[in-house]
């Protein structure tokens, strides 16, 4: 009886949402559209969506592939920064953030905190333990963090040339994962943009 | 009776414009602004605040008065009332970047209408005040301790700096299109009379371009750095150290990125100093005859603007002093001055092209008149007065803002510490892992800012233990005690720290 009162009170649920699940009207000045976020953009010769996403896509692919990530079962990872030796401001962050994500997606390998992070962890850990505000049972320990097997660096360059009416630019973006252990390199790859413009897009 | 209708036809719209434009046509910006400057340059902020609303009393404000009213707010540190004056402004600016886009290489649209003078155009800003209102409202959300709104603005920078990039190639290749199929191969060299040296000295002419400043990316660097994101820090400290190479302490700004954090203790503030001096310089119109190829028309006198370097005559301090014992050099890195002539000068080339194309325009209208003959050859004589009294350039120019802005930057122990320039002393606060202490010399006063608390760099060590208090009787801690019982403490959380690294 109680069994069949979930599955009754799961299946009025599911049938509820369902129901509700109409098309929702759309409020529009007809200036404005959502696009497609993969689309190709090339607006300007500037660092764009499309380089970041190229970069995260062919760096991901690759280091998946790196046999440095099988010989241990998930091992842990941190992003230790993505050196900007460019003169465009470049959020190196983001592109890790995106490599991380489809990293994280495969399942192969745990991220550990990074530098950024580093802060909020120490702080959530030391507000559970040091406040006197939570119980000594429920709180998650201080000591317990793991260290990172391997991490994950890089650096992004860039070279620009003008010339009359024609400017060039191009793009190295090159990641290296290292055993923080033996300090060896496990993993690199490097990915190469070239962008050229004519005068009215500079 | 036909002729006696069609000069006055002919006149009528000319007539209607003097009157619906009348303010704008014959407004001298220079003289209006002057008398506020001279007010706040000796103190009496309150009666240049009243003298500059008294100078616009329209109702319907342009962008100029809220750039100048963001600037006399700021002086007297109302800074969140300044951010307010600034972020209208910042609505028109960006009301100009989308209709620029789209009419991007429209820069001589309506140049061959019978159009009184430049004045007349709505004020849309130099390039250079558009780039240094994002930088100054950062700074405005600096001092008022939000340091995520002023990377917002400085995000924003970068941005206008690439949209003014676009538009300015467009223009320029508009412009060239534009004077080959006209003829017009006039540039300011050929000006007779034209001070050709305020545009053409070796600091104008070395400048990248009239908009961007090593200050506004030294800044952008020191604010990503103090938001821990050195991977956009770089960018900033490398193009300020592009756009005026050999500065020492640009240099140092980059070189030392990647130290800094591992120098700077957690009890320490990386504190820069900011001193802007004197204010921009001031445009005045000279009139000079242009030869007028196009239609032939001979000689005709046509306005250009001319620039005036700060009148304010402030002095440019050298160094600064912290407690009466470090003396730090001050590094000249952004001079206003500087960049509004070669903005001149960049702008040069569409200012001659479009007066030409006016002064034909109101020409050909002033012959036709007179060939008619009769009445209309009156109309004629009265349009060519009227002609030769509006004529005048365009004087209108972010006057408020300063002439040079240099910088120094020292780690100091965090707290109270009392810093000089020139004659001036004040004791300042300084709180947080980093720090901006803005100061202004204007005519005989120096202006002081005292910054609210910087943001808090991770340390990676747990924050002092907070506990819970048992005791509130005995709350009295001396000195000494409290020293003691923050080492313990630190000892305690010390351990796990260190293990969770890696």
């Amino acid at each position: 009886m109680y069994k069949s009162n979930n599955a009754l009170k799961a299946a009025t649920v599911a049938l509820l949402l369902s129901g509700c699940a109409t098309q929702s009207p759309t409020l529009s000045s007809g200036n404005v559209e959502y696009g497609d976020s993969k689309a190709v953009e090339t607006l300007t010769n500037e660092f764009g969506s499309t380089d970041l996403q190229t970069i995260a896509e062919s760096m991901a692919n690759s280091l998946l592939q790196s046999p440095a990530l099988f010989a241990k079962s998930r091992p842990l990872v941190t992003v230790a920064e993505v050196k900007n030796r460019t003169s465009e401001y470049i959020d190196t962050k983001s592109i890790t953030d995106s490599i991380r994500s489809k990293i994280v997606k495969s399942g192969m390998v745990r991220f550990a905190v990074d530098t950024s992070a580093m802060q909020t962890q120490v702080d959530e850990l030391t507000r559970q333990n040091q406040t006197g505000l939570y119980k000594k049972s429920k709180s998650k320990k201080m000591g317990n963090m793991e260290g990172a097997d391997f991490r994950i660096e890089g650096t992004i360059t860039s070279i620009v040339k003008r010339a009359d009416d024609v400017k060039d630019v191009y793009y190295k973006f090159s990641l290296q994962l290292v055993d923080i252990e033996s300090g060896t390199m496990e993993w690199a790859d490097e990915k190469e943009i070239r962008k050229t413009s004519n005068r009215s897009m500079f | 009776m036909s002729l006696f209708i069609r000069p006055s036809s002919l006149a009528l719209p000319f007539v209607l414009t003097i009157t619906l434009s009348g303010c704008s046509v014959m407004r001298s910006y220079d003289d209006e602004l002057k008398q506020t400057i001279d007010l706040a340059g000796q103190g009496q902020l309150d009666q240049a605040i009243t003298q500059h609303e008294s100078n616009n009393t329209g109702g319907d404000y342009d962008l100029l008065y809220y750039l100048e009213k963001g600037e006399l707010l700021r002086l007297k540190s109302q800074y969140k009332d300044s951010a307010g004056a600034w972020l209208l402004a910042d609505q028109k600016v960006n009301e100009w970047e989308n209709e620029a886009k789209i009419r991007a290489g429209a820069i001589l649209e309506n140049a061959g209408a019978v159009v009184l003078n430049d004045k007349t155009r709505r004020y849309d800003g130099h390039d250079y005040e558009k780039v240094m209102l994002s930088t100054r409202l950062a700074l405005d959300h600096l001092l008022s301790g939000d340091w995520n709104a002023a990377r917002t603005e400085i995000k924003k920078t970068h941005e206008r700096e690439a949209i003014i990039a676009e538009i300015n190639a467009k223009d320029t290749e508009a412009l060239e299109q534009e004077s080959k199929e006209k003829g017009i191969t006039t540039t300011f060299k050929d000006l007779n009379g034209y001070p050709v040296e305020t545009l053409n000295s070796a600091e104008v002419t070395t400048l990248k371009n009239g908009y961007q400043s090593a200050f506004s990316h030294y800044l952008a660097g020191f604010v990503y750095e103090a938001l821990n994101e050195q991977g956009l820090a770089s960018p900033g400290y490398r193009q300020a150290i592009e756009l005026q190479p050999n500065i020492k302490i640009l240099e140092d700004g980059l070189a030392a990125l990647e130290a800094r954090p591992n120098l700077r203790k957690p009890s320490e503030t990386d504190v820069l100093f900011v001193v802007e001096s004197g204010v921009a310089p001031a445009l005045s119109s000279v009139t000079i005859p242009v030869p007028v190829i196009v239609s032939n028309l001979g000689v005709i006198p046509i306005s250009f603007p001319v620039l005036h370097s700060d009148p304010s005559r402030t002095l440019q301090p050298s160094t600064i002093s912290i407690d009466g014992k470090d003396t730090l050099p001050l590094a000249g890195i952004t001079s206003l001055d500087t960049m509004s002539k070669r903005a001149l000068k960049d702008d040069m080339p569409g200012i001659i092209v479009r007066g030409i194309l006016r002064a034909a325009a109101k020409t050909m209208s002033q012959k036709a008149l007179m060939d008619q003959g009769g009445g209309a050859a009156i109309a004629g004589i009265a349009l060519n007065v009227a002609n030769v009294v509006t004529e005048s350039a365009d004087e209108r120019t972010w006057r408020t803002l300063p002439a040079t802005i240099s910088i120094a930057r020292m780690t100091l122990p965090s707290g109270k510490h009392d810093i000089a320039i020139g004659g001036s002393k004040q004791p300042i606060d300084i709180q947080g892992s980093h720090a901006i202490v803005l100061t202004r010399l204007l005519g005989n006063q120096v202006y002081w800012s005292q910054p609210a608390y910087g943001p808090q760099m991770p340390v990676y060590a747990a924050p002092a233990v907070i506990e819970p208090s048992h005791n509130t009787e005995n709350t009295a801690i001396t000195e000494p005690e409290k020293k003691a019982s923050a080492k313990s403490k630190k000892k305690k959380a010390k351990k796990p720290i260190q293990q969770a690294k890696g």
